[in-house]
């Protein structure tokens, strides 16, 4: 096979960093073949995929040694928009990519740079949007698609252009399940053809189709092979800040023979061998839901945007109590935020009421209602303004007009819950993702709110981010904090909610202890959800446990009769 | 607030060459330079609005009733403290207030909700991409023209962006209801920087985005949409240059439609 993108060496560190974003790296991707990049944040994907079409070092600029050869072209000796001619690359931030007034428009972009006549960009738009499924949708504002849609546009809109190599920087990021189950089988249709495919994502379950897997580690490839190779070290990926799959960690840990990369094998394999007997899941009283008092109350609430045609809430009827750790749930525009909204008063119900321990939103002042409720955002961007971390988490406390000691206390215990303690004087701008969502976290907690909401907290986190931001998460709730989280994510739900919500257009449609609302697996699928493969094979094997570890335990007590539980 | 005021119909407006609405906007203004009584002005107005209503694009005006409504009320409170008439309704230290200087304020305030409507007639009816590409075919260079279609194109983005930080903020506890000055002059940088920032990383990233699609802002590219003239633009242009032209006559040799003679 001829190869298609070749790695020479490649080194490249950021303009005043110290620290390489890409050392060494040397390999080869053939022509027609399937590449998934993995590894934790901050490890180089973006580099690396910015690297083949020559933004990096063109735009992006810093000290490059070494380089990248595609399809005959050297990256780093020609500008970026000649680059094109062989390169598409979808960039990770969809939204920014968006840039016309509709969808044909946006297919067109790149063809009319392209010079192409107007009767071969119509040839081009028909069968690219055939591709990615937006034929219906030719004549939409791009603004008005789902997230979904709009990265699909965005991947459309690329490979319109045909280039030979097409580049995607995680493309299934802070999108909602069904979207990202689009996204996945229209990489699987790609495969097909003659076009190199590099793909980055922080998810091994999206690794299963690829032909080859790049596992980079701190700027440096740590390992490359085929996906059975490198996904069955469990240790390995999980060391370069990928969660590794379910499947192969629960086979691991019972030291069951074979190594199944997706449920259905796993199953096939459990029961081909007769490893347990598939049974019922027995009816044990699990104690989840906490008998708190009631904190947040929606009576009949219902919401309309003053733009809206059509109500974005319905008659939800909801009762939250202290101390709770709950998870809500849905597809894009189910109505999760907007009834997350309502709960800290950015939102007034257009009929029926919103309650705080029984009195109305409206009733409180602003700043009383912050010490009720906090509400961290899903972009830490959106919030951050000061130059010192100390000052950022201050904010808060300071303008609801805490004394000095107060405020320095509050701020020492945030700092330390979020495990930020030592970054006082840093300034948060120049911080990662993780530690950015982290001083978030920090300044909302500094008020003290009695609850907590926090809009996708895990979005852009790589795995060991993701579970550092869960465990704080658990002791804040511990602390007697109720935690109430938005996510997409549903191994997050699963392993750390105690009660899940699931919404779907603007209703709720299942409300239960979060062991019970993902054993529901039709409920899911109608409101397009799908449980974590360690979940469903939880499911399919009818037990109870929720975590790898209590799964393991409860597999290894077989023997020992339901009733001493 | 949802800034994109582009609103998707197929009426005759939608269908006219961008050049013929670019330069029928410029046409409307000087018609609008052309008096300074109010009744001609409410006149043209009139107008305006009957080609909104004829191109489905009165909710766009909707969307900003509150600026409009300011505008003509700064205007007609302002106006009269600035010009002299000939019949003076009250005198204060100075101050004098004239019937002639209060139609003019309200003439003035007429004229500049109709430049702000006019000019919202061509974005309400006209793509970003077909005003870029009508600005290419007038002349103007390639980056300017660019450059002002995306400027156009990002305001509701960064207006979006703004409600979202105005949200997070408020949600941290900042009082935006606040009467004490100063607390208002500092709720300004927990809004400002973030704006900025959010702002700064889109375009950075909207540009490597560009890029990579191979645009290239020096250099000619072929449009989707090819806009054409056709009988339907002549006639447009046409009669607005027609009216101009009455308009012109009207004032300067009939004198008509004057209440402060001298002034445009």
């Amino acid at each position: 096979m001829t190869s298609s993108i070749v790695f020479d060496h490649l080194s490249f560190s950021y303009q005043n960093t110290s620290i390489p974003a890409l050392q060494d790296i040397s390999g080869e991707m053939s022509r027609g073949s399937f590449t998934m990049v993995m590894g934790h944040s901050g490890a180089g994907k973006s580099t690396l995929c910015c690297a083949i079409n020559g933004l990096v070092p063109r735009f992006l600029r810093g000290d490059y040694a070494g380089g990248v050869i595609v399809e005959g072209m050297e990256a780093g000796k020609n500008i970026v928009p000649e680059m094109a001619q062989v390169v598409g690359i979808v960039l990770q931030d969809f939204e920014a990519q968006l840039f016309s007034t509709n969808v044909e428009l946006e297919m067109a972009f790149g063809l009319e740079n392209k010079c192409l006549p107007r009767t071969a960009m119509e040839e081009r738009i028909d069968t690219y949007m055939r591709v990615v499924g937006l034929e219906e949708l030719r004549k939409r504002d791009t603004a008005t698609l789902s997230g979904g849609q709009k990265q699909r546009l965005a991947i459309g809109s690329v490979l319109a252009m045909e280039t030979p190599v097409l580049v995607m920087d995680e493309p299934t990021t802070d999108i909602d399940p069904e979207g990202r189950r689009h996204i996945l089988s229209l990489i699987r249709t790609l495969r097909v053809g003659e076009r190199t495919l590099v793909v980055t994502d922080l998810d091994a379950e999206a690794a299963v189709q690829a032909d080859q897997v790049w596992l980079l580690k701190d700027g440096q490839l740590a390992a490359q092979g085929t996906p059975v190779e490198i996904l069955t070290d469990s240790s390995l990926i999980e060391s370069c800040g990928v969660r590794p799959l379910a499947t192969v960690a629960l086979f691991q840990a019972m030291n069951w023979p074979g190594q199944p990369l997706t449920v259905e094998a796993a199953v096939a394999e459990i029961e081909s061998r007769r490893l347990i007997c598939p049974r019922r899941p027995e009816c044990r009283a699990i104690s989840t839901l906490t008998n708190g008092k009631v904190i947040l109350e929606a009576r009949n609430l219902s919401y309309r945007y003053p733009s809206g045609d059509i109500n974005a809430l319905n008659d939800i009827a909801l009762t939250i109590n202290e101390g709770d750790f709950v998870a809500m749930l849905g597809q894009n525009g189910s109505g999760k935020t907007t009834l997350a909204k309502h709960f800290n008063g950015l939102l007034k119900p257009t009929v029926g009421d919103m309650l705080i321990r029984g009195r109305p939103v409206n009733d409180y002042r602003r700043h009383k209602l912050a010490r009720e409720v906090g509400y961290v955002f899903q972009n830490p961007d959106h919030q951050i303004f000061a130059s010192t971390v100390r000052e950022e988490v201050a904010f808060g406390p300071r303008i609801l007009g805490m004394d000095r000691k107060t405020l320095e206390r509050n701020i020492a215990e945030s700092l330390d819950a979020t495990g930020l303690s030592g970054f006082e004087d840093k300034n948060p701008f120049l911080l990662n993702r993780g530690e950015r969502q982290r001083v978030a976290v920090a300044s909302i907690l500094a008020v003290k709110p009695a609850v907590i909401i926090l809009d996708e907290p895990t979005t852009g986190l790589d795995y060991v981010h993701q579970r550092d931001t869960m465990e704080m998460l658990k002791r804040l709730n511990q602390l007697g904090h109720t935690i109430i989280i938005i996510t997409h994510a549903m191994w997050i739900a699963e392993a750390y909610a105690r009660r899940s919500i699931l919404m779907k257009e603007g209703r709720i449609l299942l409300d239960g202890s979060t062991p019970t609302v993902f054993s529901d697996e039709n409920m899911l699928a109608a409101s397009s959800l799908a449980p974590s493969d360690l979940i469903r094979l939880r499911n399919r094997l009818g037990l109870a446990a929720m975590t790898l570890t209590d799964m393991v335990k409860e597999l290894k007590s077989e023997a020992v009769p339901p009733g001493s539980f | 607030m949802n800034l994109t005021f582009y609103n998707d119909e197929a009426t005759w407006l939608h269908r006219l060459d961008p050049r013929t609405k670019i330069g029928g906007v410029l046409l409307i203004f000087a018609i609008c330079l052309c008096f300074n009584h109010p009744l001609f002005i409410a006149l043209i107005l009139t107008g305006v609005l009957a080609i909104f209503t004829t191109a489905k694009s009165m909710k766009v005006l909707w969307k900003l009733r509150f600026l409009l409504v300011l505008l003509f009320v700064f205007s007609v409170v302002l106006w009269p403290f600035f010009i002299k008439g000939k019949t003076v309704l009250f005198q204060w230290h100075g101050l004098e207030v004239s019937s002639e200087s209060l139609l003019y304020g309200f003439a003035m305030g007429l004229r500049l909700m109709t430049f702000v409507r006019a000019g919202l007639l061509l974005l309400a009816t006209t793509k970003n991409e077909e005003i870029a590409n009508g600005l290419i075919r007038l002349g103007i260079p390639y980056p300017v023209a660019f450059a002002l279609a995306t400027a156009i194109r990002l305001a509701p983005t960064f207006a979006d962006a703004g409600a979202t930080i105005v949200q997070a903020q408020v949600s941290r506890g900042l009082d935006l209801d606040s009467k004490n000055i100063f607390i208002r002059f500092k709720r300004f940088t927990p809004l400002s920087i973030p704006i900025f920032i959010s702002a700064m990383r889109y375009t950075n990233f909207l540009a490597m985005a560009l890029e990579s699609k191979g645009f290239r802002p020096d250099t000619p590219r072929t449009s989707y949409y090819e806009a054409r003239i056709t009988g339907r633009d002549w006639l447009a242009m046409g009669v607005l240059t027609l009216t101009f032209a009455a308009c012109l006559y009207l004032r300067l040799s009939l004198h008509w439609g004057i209440i402060i003679p001298g002034r445009l």
